[in-house]
């Protein structure tokens, strides 16, 4: 077969992943691409004559394919958009209300610390005294580093998607979904743009029917935007490091569900409630209410959550069902659902963020407030202030170098309220390293003392903290009837993570057809998860040796998709790209090192078509 | 008072196919609840009469029909003459039609050529207030509308497989032949014939009692740790062969074709049931190693009784998709189906 | 004289196949879907594959030129052609009114012919007119013939699979008929209208070449799109729904293979 030749193209600026920050940053440069008069105010370099050439790709079918249901204080957002109506965009909501609740165990069967089991004895004791009603504690007052009032609710797709038909209505930029962008180029250490996805490729990516080689885009200037487990991003870690210090060893799993309340349902839209405390004491959860009886739902799992079975399919099933979320949504419907990696280490995760012909914004970038627990409207202003940027060097004709991007991007950057409240965050949860009690107060002390005082912890890779499923459960399952369990799961093909629940004592999920419905059902009717033919798989085992070595294989149990399964004779897992969400958890929950880098693990997770096709979330 | 015509067209051996009968129940049966209504059959074919002369006890009032070698043939331009004629001397406010490929393909031009408006793949008819109303289906068979229409003519397609095929005594109908001209312009397409698609294709029969649903579970490791994918190919093409019944897959199963693993050479997405693929109509359905989740299982909305075989007593399938659900090894279950087939 | 085609492509938007919808009863009497604004979109499966041929045709006919006719509101057909553009090349005449299935096949043929016979340089001797066979929302396959009707196109074609362009200028053409088989029929040239089944040709590779070229007269059209009215006719809905079916199932476990076996041949036999 004659291999068809790689194509190339040359464009000003190619941006790669549509979220939040593209968007700031798109919405600001098109704003100052025309003059007054309709005329282009920003020149090409690379077409003489012709307006700036933008163009931004985004891996998923859609750009409104994002998974988040988000309360942000839209501070950045509201800036660039000072004439911003919710009512203009579906499901956005004004934040009316805000609740924090502790959630007690109903069935005695979480892993609680024997610190936390003297607080909720206290709780019991003190019950007719406290806000206490249905297993579960209303904060008194939320401090003021979480409140979140006079901001917004979204959903992330339908604003992705209401900001991106703002921009491709102007004409002024193009942005095209359903092009992954596999790599970036670099050249004797600096980006010259990026490299787009093969196509027409078997499983392994060797060229097949319709084979066409991912095109080249060429561009003085590569924005990337492309999130926590963005290939562009990883690509740039990989080859550029991360500055001294610095580590992406903190990460969660937000699993969400979005849903049609019951008519009876009380909750109003504008409506916020975190709760803490269950599932796990690590989980943390929200219940946003859009307008028009529709919510969003859903738990956060954590890094730090130091156990090896952790589906958080189920874990979001219990916390649905716990009698004080319960209350609210009894009878509801599920209308979709998916699931994101968070790449929680925020500021002391920040990767470097200029070099050569490229600029860093975002999620991806450690824009994200662990403190505050707020990232998209960090990312949003990350990106206004890369387009302020580019726009004054493009005005003074001056290149995209690594020196000219730090004195006005980077700079920009480190005087802003991002910066500021980030280094605030920078260190607030290093305390969940050493116990879910000793976390909350740490969270506490950072965010009552402004960051001045902070409990520590040393951070380690997800990897070197998951104990193995024996250690996990030493003394609570005996060894022998472990064995067993193991060896049955094995033989019938089912989740051993699921009989261990059971068997702790976790009750069976009341499946009602309607929210709580099967992992399948949920994929199939939440997330409409699908993928076209003929791109290499993304995620990659790496060493099948580690994976063949590997007991806990917690890499099975946490895809969100239920996309990777066990392999043969138990060894290598496989993986189905039909029903992969690009969470992104495999990367992180693998409990291999990668040969070579310990900071990695045995599971690369690379870019790839398809996915969810929910805009709602 | 509303006047009927029933459209109809024959066969290459004369006769009317089974839709065609079912289509004329349809028009029977409206005729009755409307009380107050005339049914004229028109019939397009070579020759004519011996097809009318099948259904000449069948109530009509009149028979008229279009005939003549030219109109032997399925073909746009002459069958648009045709019905537009036809429906002229019947004075027609009602036409129904069975929604064979040739009637869908020109029933449409038709209801513009005479000014009127047209629903196809009609699935229900009925009379309210001395009004029809019909029933039909909407994107893509997953939601029935009930409605009306003021315009008349108002022309409607039947859906095969509704209504029972009109069975009556053979008589000797009184047919007026209609004279239509065909200028240049109706005969610029000639009709070659008709052509099979590759043999080797296991489609979707509609005239089959039983749907057979493969899943993806046929082409997953078995209890051994291996898969089996010659042994599943076997097992369902002798089931098939035994039992004539009509094959679907789930997308999962077809899905794994594109990308490149080792599936069923006789399954392709032609094959394929549910929300993204088709949704057959058959009294029985049979699923075998499919999980029955809900996008699948809006294929099945015209399989009446279903039952499914299945290693995971929590599929989708006890949700209430099916009517019995047999908890097994379909591998084990399907060989010993084909034997019991086999020996009569 | 040129020999090429002068191809339109009718279609529109339909939801993503994969989403889940709901039919309400709207303010106006007639039924539309829950949330219908935000469901995502594709292009009618069937208007797509009669797009690809028609793109493969063209590219295959010197002179020839594809325009793809829309209706659609607005805003969502510009969403979808953020995906669509990158497939082929081709000139679109977008019209902004409702892509509801509760339309008319006579209301959106009505304006699609009017946009056809609007379009500036289309040599109507040459025309060859494509959509799908049936449109996946209002699920009728009536619209195609009603645009050809209109158009004085009386070579009509539906569940096309196949059409090759003899040497003599005819077109040699597969339609799908019943019993999985196909009606082989040969029109002299254009003037005709093929409702598309599948065709034979896989969905083209994204091509960002192919997207920036379009989207220089896609944005243009869009902004000049002319709103036009689609509506139900004369239609009277008197209820729309998803039919709800929940059987009792009867869950069978235990039992041995060879008795399982038994009571399904019995029951097929029945």
């Amino acid at each position: 077969m004659q291999t068809p030749e790689r194509q190339s193209m040359e464009v000003d600026i190619v941006c790669t992943g549509f979220g939040p920050a593209t968007g700031g940053f798109l919405t600001t440069l098109a704003e100052a691409m025309n003059d007054d008069q309709g005329q282009p105010a920003l020149m090409s370099r690379v077409m003489p004559g012709m307006p700036l050439q933008v163009i931004c790709y985004e891996r998923a079918d859609d750009i409104g394919f994002g998974v988040s249901g988000i309360v942000t204080r839209a501070k950045g957002i509201r800036d660039s958009l000072p004439d911003l109506d919710p009512s203009q965009i579906p499901l956005a909501h004004s934040v009316e209300g805000e609740e924090v609740l502790y959630l007690l165990d109903p069935h005695k069967v979480s892993r609680r610390s024997w610190s936390l089991k003297m607080l909720d004895r206290l709780v019991h004791a003190g019950k007719w005294l406290l806000p206490y009603k249905e297993h579960a504690v209303k904060l008194p007052y939320i401090p003021g580093f979480l409140s979140k009032h006079d901001g917004l609710l979204l959903s992330m797709g339908q604003f992705n998607q209401w900001v991106g038909s703002q921009l491709m209505s102007s004409g002024l930029v193009q942005v095209w979904p359903g092009m992954p962008v596999k790599e970036p180029l670099i050249e004797d250490d600096q980006v010259v743009g990026v490299r787009l996805i093969d196509q027409g490729t078997d499983r392994e990516g060797n060229p097949d029917a319709g084979f066409m080689p991912g095109m080249d885009i060429r561009a003085p200037l590569t924005v990337v935007g492309d999130g926590p487990v963005g290939s562009v991003g990883q690509k740039l870690d990989e080859h550029f490091g991360l500055p001294e210090g610095n580590h992406q060893r903190e990460w969660a799993l937000g699993m969400k569900m979005v849903i049609d309340l019951p008519p009876d349902c009380e909750l109003k839209p504008g409506m916020v409630l975190h709760t803490f405390g269950y599932p796990e004491p690590e989980i943390f959860g929200f219940l946003y209410v859009y307008p028009d009886g529709v919510a969003s739902a859903g738990i956060f799992v954590p890094s730090w959550l130091d156990s090896p079975v952790r589906t958080s399919y189920r874990y979001l099933q219990h916390w649905m069902t716990h009698p004080a979320l319960w209350k609210h949504l009894e009878g509801s419907t599920m209308r979709s659902w998916g699931a994101k990696s968070l790449q929680e280490s925020g500021k002391a995760g920040e990767p470097f963020l200029v070099g050569d012909g490229y600029a860093r914004i975002g999620e991806g970038s450690g824009s994200t407030n662990v403190l505050t627990g707020s990232g998209v409207d960090e990312a949003w202003t990350t990106g206004v202030q890369l387009a302020e940027a580019v726009i004054e060097l493009v005005k003074q004709d001056k290149p995209f170098t690594r020196e000219n991007l730090e004195n006005t991007y980077v700079r920009r950057r480190r005087e802003s309220w991002v910066e500021k409240e980030g280094r605030v965050a920078e260190r607030s949860r290093d305390g969940f390293q050493k116990g879910f009690v000793r976390g909350l107060i740490g969270m506490g002390i950072t965010g009552l003392t402004g960051g001045w005082l902070n409990l520590s912890g040393d951070s380690k890779p997800p990897h070197e903290r998951i104990p193995s499923i024996e250690e996990h459960y030493a003394g609570k399952i005996p060894a022998d009837e472990l064995k067993k369990m193991r060896a049955q799961c094995t033989e019938s093909g089912t989740s051993l993570q699921e009989a261990l629940l059971n068997r702790c004592g976790w009750p069976e999920i009341p499946f009602d057809g309607k929210l709580l419905v099967s992992q399948q059902d949920a994929l199939l009717m939440g997330g409409k998860v699908q993928a076209p033919p003929g791109y290499a798989d993304h995620v990659v085992f790496i060493n099948p040796e580690l994976c063949e070595s590997c007991s806990e294989k917690l890499c099975i149990d946490m895809c969100s998709g239920q996309a990777i399964a066990p392999g043969e004779n138990d060894g290598v897992p496989q993986f189905d790209r039909e029903k992969c969400v690009h969470c992104g958890a495999c990367m992180w929950n693998c409990t291999r090192a990668r040969d070579g880098d310990a900071e990695q693990t045995n599971i690369k997770f690379g870019v790839g078509a398809g996915g969810l096709h929910s805009a709602e979330n | 008072m509303a006047s009927i015509l029933y459209v109809a067209h024959t066969e290459a051996d004369g006769t009317l196919c089974k839709p065609a009968l079912e289509a004329l129940e349809a028009a029977r049966q409206l005729k009755g609840s409307l009380g107050d209504a005339t049914l004229t059959v028109g019939l397009i074919g070579h020759d004519v009469q011996a097809a009318a002369d099948a259904i000449a006890s069948c109530g009509a009032d009149r028979f008229l029909a279009v005939a003549g070698s030219e109109f032997g043939v399925s073909r746009y331009g002459s069958d648009a003459l045709a019905i537009t004629e036809l429906v002229k001397a019947s004075e027609a406010t009602v036409i129904l039609a069975p929604a064979t490929s040739r009637v869908t393909r020109v029933l449409p031009g038709v209801a513009n050529r005479c000014d009127g408006c047209i629903d196809t793949q009609v699935t229900g008819m009925s009379v309210e207030d001395g009004q029809a109303q019909i029933q039909r289906w909407y994107y893509r068979q997953r939601m029935v509308a009930t409605l009306t229409r003021d315009q008349s003519p108002w022309f409607l397609s039947i859906a095969a497989g509704v209504y029972d095929a009109w069975k009556g005594d053979t008589g000797t109908a009184q047919v007026e032949i209609l004279a239509v001209e065909l200028d240049g312009g109706a005969t610029r397409t000639r009709v070659i014939g008709t052509k099979a698609t590759d043999s080797d294709t296991q489609t979707i029969r509609p005239e089959a009692d039983l749907l057979l649903v493969a899943g993806a579970g046929w082409t997953k490791k078995q209890a051994d740790g291996q898969t089996h994918v010659p042994d599943a190919e076997q097992l369902l093409l002798e089931f098939l062969d035994s039992t004539q019944a009509s094959l679907g897959s789930s997308k999962s199963l077809v899905d794994q074709d594109a990308e490149g693993q080792a599936v069923m050479g006789f399954l392709s997405h032609m094959n394929q049931v549910g929300q993204t693929g088709s949704t057959p109509r058959h009294p029985k359905g049979l699923a075998t190693c499919c999980h029955g989740e809900e996008p699948h299982v809006v294929g099945w909305r015209f399989i009446n009784q279903r039952r499914a075989i299945n290693m995971d007593p929590n599929c989708s399938w006890a949700q209430g998709k099916a009517d019995v659900l047999y908890v097994a090894d379909a591998f084990e279950v399907m060989k010993k189906v084909n034997d019991l087939l086999s020996k009569g | 004289m040129s020999n090429g085609f002068h191809i339109v492509v009718c279609g529109s938007l339909v939801p993503d196949p994969l989403q889940t919808l709901q039919p309400v009863m709207g303010a106006s009497g007639l039924p539309e879907l829950k949330s219908e604004m935000m469901l995502p979109s594709v292009l009618d499966p069937w208007a797509g594959h009669a797009l690809f041929e028609a793109a493969h045709l063209a590219a295959k006919t010197p002179e020839s030129k594809v325009w793809l006719v829309s209706a659609g509101p607005k805003a969502r057909l510009q969403q979808l052609m953020m995906t669509l553009a990158q497939k082929v090349p081709f000139e679109l005449v977008a019209l902004d009114g409702s892509a509801s299935g509760f339309t008319d096949a006579s209301s959106v043929a009505k304006s699609l012919s009017e946009a056809i016979e609007g379009i500036a340089g289309l040599d109507r001797s040459r025309m060859l007119l494509f959509g799908g066979c049936a449109s996946a929302s209002r699920d009728a396959g009536a619209t195609m013939q009603i645009v050809g009707e209109r158009l004085s196109i009386h070579d009509q074609f539906l569940a096309v699979d196949e059409l090759d362009v003899e040497n003599d200028g005819s077109l040699r053409i597969l339609e799908r008929i019943e019993g999985g088989q196909y009606l082989e029929s040969v029109c002299e040239g254009p003037p005709a209208m093929l409702g598309w089944a599948t065709g034979t040709l896989p969905e083209p590779k994204n091509n960002p070449q192919v997207g920036m070229m379009n989207m220089r007269t896609i944005m243009p059209a869009l902004q000049r799109a002319q709103s036009v009215s689609v509506g139900a006719g004369d239609s009277t809905f008197a209820s729309v729904e998803v039919p709800q079916q929940r059987r009792e199932t009867r869950i069978v476990k235990d039992l041995p293979a060879d008795e399982i076996a038994r009571e399904l041949v019995e029951w097929i036999r029945s």
